[in-house]
């Protein structure tokens, strides 16, 4: 049993129509306007003056300045910290579960037993498990463990489900190349280590750096788990910006600032991937451009 | 083959499918741990095995660290969360679980509130899910009909969803703050005078609206994919028999990616349970419970209320819900590798 099908490997030909009609062009800036608008709005926020960002008619041009993002940086406000958290955890997280998401991955790709298909079957139930019904009995377990409010705690609450996905993806994209290279490598005399690291692992680069990045846009916005399991020791950024919500008022500027943070960096490593991201975000099942 | 078998022999309550999986799991985290020899192994790897049992060994090793390492964060928690569903949790003075057998079992059935939150999340998932469909698959077409500008367009299109969910929520709270948020004065301009979030029904459909506007990028890419593998020459049969665009899409290009929608349902419908964070940070469940999801009541009975082991059967019942969604992704998988 495996994870990867409906392959559509025909590359769209030149067969395309040049006019979709007016309705499409209108339909296509429509829907391009409700994705965009949201996100302008957001770092053009962050770079408005207390006065600007909340004006009573909304403010298209207004006089730039970067004092919410000097504001977070500096005083009260320790964002730089929580900056920390989130790339220690995140990172962490996604490094410890691409490495043993490539061994664990390879090693279900290319073996044969009789209870692979329940393995198979823990580790997509296990990616899939609602985050709410895992943070509740790991809540007791660090409690325990004394993991509550530490970085290690929210790594090891993240590989709950970035461990399990990056097994299962990456099988996938092992699965996908051929093994007919790895054993002529091997009538050759590789070691079966020489066969992993020399032909099978390079050929699944791309697969490789897709998992890492969306291990890691995973961790990195996460927000139940940081909620439940962090704390001052450990905040995060998403934490660290619902918290700017208070009862007295909220400062929208700084809050704009902090969401343009978390969500910059996720935009770019997210769309260098964007060719391998359908099969990533559809755990394998589907293949395409 | 062997989840079925094992499938009937566990435990009476929610967490028989969940601890089957365990179960499967479990049981071949010996092969490859470290200090177990080959010669136990052997035998059932042998005869399935077309390359000989010391590439078992090999292979049991790869995936060793890995399934140690997810079997203590998935077990540990999971045989809790079943112990805690038949206990009453007291977290002062040190952690304690006292046995009161089904009671919380007994209230989660009998509480009226919580099958209204089962409802709602039902109704949030399949207005989610009936929107993104529809715009995911216009926006495709039309994307994919584009002769340029396409790779300047679809990572445009692609971008809600990098963002993370919790700032989707605080971005809907900046947009439609009643006094200065940019919707809500557009929405004033239509003549909706409301705060959007302090009403029940606007409250639910602008959350609603909220994950549709992250999600919907997801179904587009995926459809794209899809449509990729649409025949053009017979679309182009279709057209010199006359068929209009309707005709087409409805009898060649929808039953075509099919499969793939199926797909993209069945991801968004386990999302569907794991993700909360926009409601978490706009509504909190409310007004008047408008929006309390099963996740939300989950996190108020265990982190407001402290009421854990009630907490843990209403997980319980969110955990077999998306082991029976992962079968069906599972099933669907190996369903399109046999043909």
């Amino acid at each position: 049993m495996s994870t990867h099908t409906i392959a559509t490997p025909r590359r769209r030909s030149t067969h395309r129509r040049g006019s979709g009609g007016i309705v499409a062009v209108v339909f296509l800036v429509l829907a391009l306007a409700w994705t965009v608008v949201p996100l302008v709005w957001m770092v053009l926020g962050s770079f408005k003056g207390p006065g600007d960002v909340t004006a009573s008619t909304p403010q298209w041009f207004f006089e730039p300045t970067w004092r919410n993002y000097e504001n977070l940086f500096s005083g009260a406000n320790n964002l730089a910290t929580y900056l920390n958290h989130s790339v220690i955890a995140a990172v962490g997280a996604a490094v410890i579960a691409t490495v043993l998401g490539t061994l664990g991955g390879y090693g279900l790709a290319r073996t044969a037993f009789k209870g692979k298909k329940g393995l198979s079957f823990w580790f997509i139930s296990t990616r899939m498990a609602p985050i709410a019904a895992v943070v509740l009995p790991l809540f007791l377990v660090f409690r325990f463990a004394g993991l509550i409010d530490t970085l290690p705690g929210l790594i090891l609450a993240y590989l709950t489900f970035n461990l399990p996905f990056a097994i299962w993806i990456m099988s996938a994209f092992f699965e996908a190349i051929p093994p007919s290279l790895e054993e002529s490598a091997e009538v050759a005399g590789c070691t079966r280590w020489q066969t992993f690291w020399y032909v099978a692992l390079p050929l699944t680069k791309a697969g490789i750096v897709t998992t890492a990045v969306l291990c890691l846009v995973f961790a990195w916005n996460d927000y139940a788990f940081a909620t439940v399991i962090s704390g001052p020791n450990s905040q995060t950024l998403p934490i660290a910006a619902t918290q700017l919500v208070t009862q007295t008022g909220v400062d929208w500027g700084q809050l704009t600032a902090i969401g343009t943070i978390v969500v910059l960096p996720m935009i770019l490593v997210g769309l260098a991937v964007r060719r391998w991201l359908v099969t990533g975000l559809t755990l394998g099942a589907v293949t395409g451009e | 083959m062997s989840a079925d078998q094992t499938a009937g022999q566990h435990g009476p309550h929610g967490g028989r499918a969940a601890t089957e999986s365990a179960g499967g799991g479990a049981g071949q985290v010996g092969p490859g741990s470290p200090g177990v020899g080959p010669t136990p192994v052997a035998p059932p790897a042998g005869q399935h095995d077309r390359r000989g049992s010391g590439r078992i060994t090999f292979t049991g090793w790869m995936m060793a660290p890995g399934v140690a390492l997810l079997g203590l964060l998935s077990l540990i928690p999971l045989v809790m969360l079943i112990m805690m569903s038949f206990s009453r949790v007291r977290l002062l003075g040190g952690l304690q679980l006292e046995f009161v057998g089904l009671e919380n079992w007994a209230r989660a059935f009998g509480d009226v509130e919580l099958w209204k939150s089962w409802g709602l999340t039902l109704g949030y998932f399949a207005a989610t899910l009936g929107l993104e469909l529809m715009l995911g698959i216009a926006i495709a077409v039309v994307l994919n009909r584009l002769t340029r500008g396409r790779g300047l367009l679809l990572p445009l299109i692609l971008l809600p969803m990098f963002v993370a969910p919790s700032i989707v929520g605080l971005l809907g709270r900046y947009l439609l703050d009643p006094t200065f948020g940019l919707y809500a004065q557009a929405l004033q301009g239509l003549g909706v005078e409301q705060d959007v979030l302090g009403n029940p029904v606007s409250a639910f459909v602008a959350v609603t609206l909220m994950d549709v506007w992250e999600w919907t990028p997801l179904i587009a890419l995926i459809t794209l994919a899809g449509l990729s593998g649409v025949n053009p020459s017979v679309l182009e049969a279709a057209s010199i028999d006359g068929a209009d665009e309707w005709k087409k899409f409805w009898n060649i290009v929808l039953p075509s990616i099919k499969p793939i929608l199926l797909v993209a349902i069945l991801i968004r419908s386990m999302d569907a349970v794991r993700y909360f964070d926009i409601i978490s940070v706009t509504t909190n469940g409310g007004p008047a419970d408008a929006t309390k999801i099963v996740p939300v009541r989950l996190y108020e009975a265990a982190f407001r209320f402290f009421d854990l082991g009630y907490a843990a059967v209403i997980g319980i019942m969110m955990l077999v819900l998306t082991i029976m969604i992962a079968r069906l992704f599972v099933g669907l998988l190996s369903e399109k590798e046999t043909h």
